[in-house]
């Protein structure tokens, strides 16, 4: 018995080294990949944030924290903080709440609701940069097919209404030029392009509701639509709704392209729009501030992975049963 | 507590019909069982006492009120469904509390945060929680109370769905299939288990089956539904005896009952050419059908009604059922014999079988009970 275990003993460790070897020969492929393509460039960029290298420069000067510094210092860059945050707290919730509401209806049309889906998911499929242009023209102060219609108010008792009332007086915004409402001109089609999105991934989850909760909750005297949907239908969509926020908020996060195609000189009037997305395209790509780029990269790259790691502990914690 | 009247209840899908005009009183602490094949309209017919489901015509009654036009949620019954529903996201005890909260508590009250501080809300928690332990206690679930349903497994879950049915007082409870999910053991401990909750808590239950087992040990009364009909409700032992419908003898009692074509004409009643008795009364002549209970088939040695070959045997320990192939015959009989019969019950032994004609119930070609000719029959026997 005795002999038997020590041999068993001895032969252990060998296994174990050699299952513990093809294991790490197997996921060497892809460790290597990540290492390649995603840590170092995130090292490299963390690395230049402390440099005021220029590309096609030979050398660098070190400079330790001055690029984050000026990022908490320079007024153009509170504006960018602003107009991000302002981005993402408009367009996550409301985009989130219009995806569940939207999918709520669909789901609960019949051959119908198909025609919905399509119309609410066809601003996703499009392409933002070209529907940009569509916007641009509606947008048009005068020949624009927006304030056209609110022109056809004037005149009539839909004045009453203070802002058509001051914009039949001194004339409609300009929108995109007015720092005022570019801002709220940006979320609205950054809300307009992205609810559909969400209203997919929400029927994804609508369908995995159990059909006899609902008649457990009716005879249990749920008697209200609003009441069914807290103690049966909203419960259910929890990670569903974890996916989505987190989803939203690193692509508000990453809106670029209306800005780029509305106004590709500085992130709009007064610099109202001047997201973080497109800081770092003008610093970094446009003016050949490596330095500054990377140091917006790196803060970029921090709230994307908070973002992340709240989702993580949230899925981790509440919403799985 | 209540009593529950269905009158003349049809249901439609389409062009199918589902229910073809069902019509059942319950009395008040009746335990019914709605029994039937799968597709029979057993689970619809629950659904629409529910409210779950609109009835396409037909009136529902409970305790003599009409509530066909009443929702679910007004009809203050219970029901138990054969997936459990319990809801994920709660503990047992909130999920038994459910109907309880729904009820008591006012919209506002229930709203988390704010709600336990809204006035007569503490009381009517308190009120709550009581009875939530009450149920639990009653089912032994009280050490579960702080679990999730997905900790639990399907006897738990399926003991948490019955204390959020029984928290509060409801007119009936409803179950459909509750058992189906659990396995043989405990389906036979929980069968017990929902009798002496009926014993107890002295309601009105309305039980749907596809077991007849279940609905043979449990019930008052028995519906046995077949394509949307009732064919016969009656007590266990009438519907097992006494079946009106050749159906409700097949489907009723497990090994199936024997069914043998027999042939009544001149007086004479022949099972295979063998004259098994005489009839004086103007009976209709024509071909019959016999059905014969496995333990109305006893082994001979002479004088066999029967013979044939065993085909099959199956040993439970306390009886024996035998498949007999009948000589001449294509068909099989069943007999249920004592373990003390065994030694004459071999595989390929030639056996002969005997009944008494009063132990068999007669059918017409299209599945009607034929009482009259069973009685005129046995009666010349009992005289000769």
């Amino acid at each position: 018995m005795a002999a038997i275990d020590a041999s068993a003993a001895a032969r252990a460790p060998r296994e174990v080294n050699r299952q513990a070897r093809t294991a790490w020969g197997l996921a060497t492929p892809a460790l290597a990949l990540m290492f390649l393509i995603l840590l170092v460039p995130v090292v490299v960029a963390g690395v230049l944030s402390f440099t005021n290298y220029s590309l096609g420069n030979s050398g660098f000067d070190w400079v330790g924290f001055k690029n984050y510094d000026r990022l908490f210092s320079r007024s153009t860059y509170e504006k960018m903080f602003i107009a991000t945050f302002t981005y993402v707290a408009v367009v996550v919730p409301v985009s989130v709440a219009l995806g569940l509401g939207a999918a709520l209806l669909v789901n609960s049309l019949g051959r119908i609701g198909d025609v919905y889906k399509t119309i609410y998911f066809l601003p996703v499929m499009a392409t933002l940069l070209a529907m940009a242009i569509v916007w641009e023209f509606m947008l048009h102060p005068t020949i624009g097919v927006i304030n056209q219609t609110l022109e056809l108010s004037c005149g009539t008792f839909l004045e009453v209404i203070p802002f058509l009332g001051n914009g039949c007086a001194d004339g409609f915004p300009l929108w995109l030029g007015d720092r005022d409402y570019a801002i709220w001109v940006l979320c609205f089609i950054g809300i307009w392009q992205g609810f559909g999105f969400n209203m997919v991934l929400y029927l994804a989850g609508l369908t995995a509701v159990h059909r006899e909760l609902y008649h457990a909750a009716e005879m249990d005297g749920a008697k209200s639509a609003w009441e069914r949907f807290r103690l049966v239908t909203w419960p259910a969509l929890g990670p569903t709704t974890v996916f989505v926020v987190t989803i939203s908020c690193i692509r508000a996060f990453q809106v670029f392209d209306t800005v780029e195609a509305f106004w590709p000189q500085g992130g709009g009037p007064n610099k109202s729009t001047y997201v973080m997305m497109f800081a770092i395209f003008e610093k970094g790509v446009q003016q050949n501030l490596i330095g500054i780029g990377s140091a917006i990269t790196m803060l970029f790259l921090v709230f994307v992975m908070f973002l992340t790691l709240i989702q993580r502990w949230l899925v981790e914690r509440k919403v799985h049963y | 507590m209540a009593g529950l009247s269905i009158s003349s209840v049809t249901k439609r899908f389409g062009d199918t019909e589902v229910l073809k005009g069902v019509t059942l009183d319950v009395a008040d602490a009746e335990f019914v069982s709605l029994v039937g094949p799968s597709g029979c309209g057993k689970s619809t017919l629950l659904r629409i006492i529910a409210g779950l489901e609109d009835p396409t015509s037909g009136d529902i009654a409970i305790d003599g009120k009409g509530v066909t036009g009443t929702r679910a949620a007004d009809r203050n019954l219970s029901m138990v469904f054969q997936s459990y529903a319990l809801y994920p996201h709660l503990t047992v005890a909130e999920n038994i509390a459910v109907p309880l909260r729904m009820r008591a508590l006012t919209a506002t009250q229930r709203l988390p945060l704010i709600g336990p501080f809204l006035p007569g809300a503490k009381e009517q928690r308190t009120e709550i929680a009581l009875a939530v332990q009450k149920a639990a206690d009653m089912l032994e679930i009280g050490a579960l109370l702080d679990r999730k349903p997905g900790q639990l497994s399907g006897g738990q879950r399926q003991r948490v769905a019955l204390g959020r049915a029984l928290v509060r007082e409801p007119a009936a409870f409803l179950l459909d299939e509750p058992l189906s999910n659990l396995d043989a053991k405990l389906r036979v401990q929980t069968r017990a288990e929902i009798a002496q909750l009926h014993r107890r808590l002295n309601a009105t239950f309305i039980y749907v089956t596809h077991d007849q087992v279940e609905a043979m040990t449990m019930s008052d009364r028995i519906a046995v539904m077949m394509g949307g009909e009732i064919l016969q409700c009656d007590a266990p032992s009438v519907i097992y005896e006494d079946p009106n419908d050749i159906r409700v003898a097949e489907f009723i009692g497990s090994p199936k009952i024997n069914i043998l074509p027999i042939e009544f004409a001149n007086g004479e009643l022949t099972l295979f050419g063998h004259v098994l008795g005489h009839a004086n009364e103007a009976a209709q002549s024509g071909i019959y059908q016999l059905g014969l209970r496995p333990e109305a088939l006893k082994l001979t040695q002479s004088e066999p009604v029967m013979t044939g070959t065993v085909a099959h045997m199956e040993n439970l320990g306390s009886e024996v059922y035998a498949q007999v192939a009948l000589a001449d015959q294509t068909s099989r009989v069943t007999l249920r014999a004592a373990p003390a019969e065994r030694h004459n019950l071999r595989l390929g032994a030639e056996v002969g079988l005997v009944f008494d004609l009063q132990d068999g119930l007669i059918f017409d070609a299209d599945g009607t009970r034929q009482r009259r000719i069973e009685v005129a029959v046995t009666h010349v026997k009992e005289v000769a």
